[in-house]
């Protein structure tokens, strides 16, 4: 709900007189706090019986209480006022970083919590980067930071062959002028994110590859065939749901550790988990026929690990 | 008393030593997933940011679980799906679950209480932060890289919403699921079509 005494998400009904009296009244109560903690500061200041680290650390817990209550109370006002919230509204006083996550669904409870985003390979799953946010962010603010990690992760690789991003795909909420130009900077192509509802062809043409090389400007660090690779990731793009309900299946749906920090080391620990079990598939070579051809196209290597390579007499 | 107990099992010398290896076929799942992980790198990367980040364990007392029994812990965790007490229990008795804990060989002691409690389990998964949980995924993911499993060529990015875990008995929660049960469960059943056996 976005303000009071319009019909939102939920059934519940709203006693819009009593909560804005009610919220008067607590601010009214709530009042007198910041003058008393401001003194309390300056007391605490000059109370030189007490040890440095010890006016340290009440400072700063002084200090986040009163942060806390300018949050609360300016969203209480707004809400008395009959104005309009700002898009991540407070919802647990005990942890501002939780958020309402508004996925287009009516007349249901809106879910409060985290909203992860993932970076993963389109054939066996393998997730390269995970972000958890604080609130409830866009969707095209993920994808940078993200990749800044799987480029810290190809740094590490002592392979002869360099490796590289070529493209990324991802559904319209992606779709971000200032992000594809960031994307075309880093030799990124874009034409896995569609920028209309019109499905992403799997097989372009020709003249279709060179407009989107010309488009991106990447004709001399992009082959037509890296382009043709990139379509078929973007029209295979839904194949990410099913990497999602494999964390869901972990448990990742409900973050059951504490704040941000335990939210951060759950869905952590659950991607760890989960591309494990992608490795083992890999190596057991558990792949669907599409994956098969599409590694063969990057060229990936296949190792008969359970084949016995001895004499077979 | 307590914690004599807790490393009883290895205090002790007891029994003979078995190795787990020996217990756990290469066809396990477990022994399969817990092979693919790059662990020596991934406790380095922990013990590394530990030690920057916390005073340094006291010689004195009892030995300290190893990180790398904990964040196997950890990661099983999520992978068989259970609980902390019920992945700590397991460590006592699965074979299964102690070769991917990394632990070679135990002796057969009745007497022996906990290998690891849920508690120390908790402590543990509190000090890792963000930066630590990053340079994990980096290191698992560089590793696959080398190996030649996968490749960052072609990547999907996309969200999904998680809730959290305290607000899922709230009072708005609680009303939404008793109407919808109320409301399924007044909704008349569809009577099934009477059968006839021909004759």
């Amino acid at each position: 709900m976005r303000r009071f005494g319009q019909q939102c998400r939920g059934h519940g009904k709203v006693l819009v007189t009593v909560v804005r009296q009610t919220e008067q009244q607590l601010l009214q109560l709530g009042s007198p706090l910041v003058a008393l903690a401001h003194a309390t500061q300056h007391r605490l200041q000059q109370a030189a019986h007490l040890a440095e680290r010890q006016r340290d650390r009440l400072a700063r817990q002084l200090q986040a209480a009163l942060e806390t209550h300018h949050v609360i109370s300016t969203q209480s006002r707004r809400l008395t006022q009959g104005k309009r919230l700002h898009h991540c509204k407070i919802v647990n006083a005990y942890d501002g970083t939780i958020a309402p996550i508004l996925k287009g669904k009516s007349n249901c409870p809106a879910q409060f919590g985290r909203k992860p985003g993932l970076l993963s390979e389109p054939t066996t799953g393998f997730i390269f980067a995970l972000r958890v946010p604080a609130g409830n962010p866009s969707d095209p603010s993920y994808v940078l930071p993200m990749l800044d990690k799987v480029q810290r992760a190809i740094d590490r690789v002592s392979l002869p062959r360099r490796l590289a991003i070529h493209s990324v795909a991802g559904d319209l909420g992606v779709n971000d002028a200032a992000l594809r130009e960031a994307l075309h900077a880093r030799g990124i192509l874009t034409v896995g994110i569609p920028q209309t509802v019109a499905p992403i062809l799997p097989s372009p043409t020709q003249e279709e590859v060179r407009e989107s090389l010309t488009a991106a400007g990447l004709h001399r660090k992009r082959t037509p065939h890296q382009v043709h690779l990139a379509f078929a990731c973007g029209y295979s793009r839904p194949v990410v749901e099913s990497h999602i309900a494999s964390l869901l299946a972990r448990g990742a749906g409900h973050i059951r550790y504490k704040g941000l920090q335990g939210a951060v080391v759950q869905m952590g620990m659950t991607v760890i988990a989960h591309n494990g079990a992608a490795m083992v598939r890999i190596r057991q070579l558990q792949l669907s026929k599409r994956a098969q051809k599409f590694r063969r196209l990057l060229g990936l290597r296949h190792r008969k690990i359970n084949q016995i390579n001895t004499s077979k007499n | 008393m307590r914690l004599f107990r807790y490393l009883q099992h290895w205090l002790t010398g007891h029994g003979t030593r078995l190795q787990v290896a020996d217990f756990v076929p290469k066809t396990h799942p477990l022994r399969q997933w817990a092979d693919t992980f790059p662990w020596t790198a991934l406790v380095a990367a922990i013990d590394r940011s530990f030690a920057q980040r916390f005073p340094k364990d006291s010689p004195r007392g009892r030995a300290p679980v190893s990180s790398r029994v904990l964040l196997a812990l950890e990661l099983l965790k999520h992978e068989v799906g259970a609980s902390d007490e019920a992945i700590c229990h397991r460590l006592r008795t699965d074979f299964a679950v102690m070769y991917a804990c990394g632990i070679e060989a135990v002796q057969v002691d009745g007497s022996q209480e906990h290998f690891v409690l849920p508690e120390t389990l908790a402590q543990f998964r509190q000090r890792i932060d963000e930066a630590v949980m990053d340079a994990l995924l980096t290191i698992q993911a560089a590793t696959a890289m080398d190996e030649g499993l996968v490749s960052p060529a072609h990547l999907l990015v996309d969200t999904f919403p998680a809730e959290q875990g305290s607000q899922r008995v709230t009072e708005a929660t609680t009303l939404y699921k008793a109407q919808k049960k109320s409301s399924s469960s007044s909704r008349p059943l569809r009577r099934p079509a009477s059968r006839t056996r021909p004759h």
